[in-house]
């Protein structure tokens, strides 16, 4: 490092980073916290017309994977990584809405989970779970922070919606794959 | 508008989290008596120490539950005092479980059908038998697991532990002459399923609210845990 660099560089380089992920650490920490400290109640209010409280979350997180898989495709089709596909004008519009409807989808289902049920450890599935959650809204929080950015580096943004789509990937494997599988396909 | 997006996006996220919040506190259930209704899902709500009068003493290897295995290697893990409150699965119905120094009662019920089933716990299990009912599963300080079966149908249930207001109750009386057996489950989130046998015939059972007695063709019985039951046929 030459000795003419500034001081005054290097804030301005690490900066832009540390207040999105500094937010969306604190709000990762801050739920796993509320998760573990406050006496679960067992009962929130959800969605109506499931049978019952995990059905309603089974298929809100199916829904919002499905969404995922939307990010997914839009994100990759507006950097021009799907071969052959030039992104339309709408795939903006459409990456942003099928966002916020996911994160719509999950937050009642994180509310039942934190409100309901609390951050547990005593079984690895419902660990992975409970540590996948909070990690989840954690690096969401980070990507809606940096998004307004303009002076972050070109792989902040798929890295972070990579996090959050892994995240979200793990969250529905961990719980409506195993309600699937072990209560059943029922609404 | 481009730039606030995501603000205002997560600003709909903690809005619709917060509405859920007011709306979960208000609604609920029996949210006059602040610790009822609640059951702590993290914690063990029984004692699981051994009871002296809970089964043979000897080394018998622990129930494989991580939540048990820190007791003495000869330690019975069966709780003393427990009572548990779920759903079966694949039916809809409600298994509630009721332990008492080695002692068990139990009961179904999916508003149809119920079946009454007694029996022993020990070593962190419960065999109880009905009448054409069958329940085995494993104890321990937050929730008995296992399988139910009533007439040829088979079903398992994870019934997690249930603190009073939720929980088994059971009411007996002499209603116009015919002996009545009234069954309920109370689950933590306020979700109930009862019947009535009056003189041998099923009838719907009125909803139950746990302290309160029920009144079936004008006669008030009062329905009591299930436990206090235990010394009775």
């Amino acid at each position: 490092m030459t000795a003419g660099q500034p001081e005054t560089d290097h804030r301005t380089a690490s900066a832009p980073y540390l207040l999105p992920l500094l937010a969306g650490g604190l709000v990762a920490v801050a739920l796993g916290v509320y998760g573990r400290a406050h006496p679960p109640t067992g009962y929130a209010v959800g969605l109506a017309g499931f049978s019952g409280a995990l059905a309603m979350k089974a298929w809100l997180t199916t829904g919002a994977f499905v969404l995922a898989v939307v990010q997914l495709l839009s994100a990759l089709a507006m950097y021009g990584r799907l071969p052959g596909v030039t992104a339309p004008s709408w795939t903006g519009t459409l990456h942003r809405w099928s966002g916020r409807a996911a994160f719509l989808l999950s937050v009642p289902v994180a509310f039942h989970c934190l409100y309901a049920l609390g951050a547990r450890f005593d079984v690895p599935r419902v660990m992975v779970h409970s540590l996948l959650g909070t990690f989840f809204y954690g690096v969401f929080v980070a990507k809606m922070l940096s998004l307004p950015r303009r002076d972050l580096p070109g792989w902040t943004l798929p890295v972070l919606g990579g996090l959050a789509f892994s995240a979200l990937a793990g969250l529905w494997l961990t719980s409506s794959l195993w309600f699937f599988v072990v209560i059943g396909v029922t609404l | 508008m481009k730039r606030l997006g995501p603000f205002y996006t997560l600003a709909a996220g903690i809005v619709l989290a917060a509405g859920l919040g007011v709306a979960s506190a208000q609604t609920a259930p029996r949210a006059g008596t602040p610790a009822a209704g609640r059951v702590p899902y993290a914690r063990a709500t029984t004692n699981v120490t051994a009871g002296p009068s809970a089964g043979p003493a000897t080394a018998e290897p622990a129930t494989p539950d991580p939540t048990v295995s820190a007791a003495p290697a000869t330690a019975d893990p069966t709780p003393r005092r427990a009572n548990y409150a779920g759903v079966a699965k694949g039916n809809g119905g409600l298994v509630a479980l009721a332990i008492r120094d080695g002692r068990a009662i139990a009961y179904f019920c999916d508003g149809r059908v119920e079946s009454w089933l007694r029996g022993a716990a020990a070593d962190g299990t419960v065999i109880l038998n009905g009448k054409g009912s069958q329940i085995t599963a494993t104890l321990d300080g937050t929730r008995a697991r296992g399988s139910l079966r009533v007439g040829k149908a088979k079903w398992r249930f994870t019934a997690p532990a249930a603190r009073k207001p939720a929980g088994l109750y059971r009411a007996a009386g002499i209603v116009r002459g015919a002996r009545l057996v009234g069954g309920w489950i109370v689950l933590a989130d306020g979700r109930q399923v009862g019947l009535l046998d009056v003189g041998g015939t099923p009838a719907p059972a009125p909803t139950l609210t746990p302290g309160s007695p029920v009144t079936v063709d004008g006669t008030q019985v009062s329905p009591q845990p299930a436990e206090n039951f235990l010394d009775q046929p």
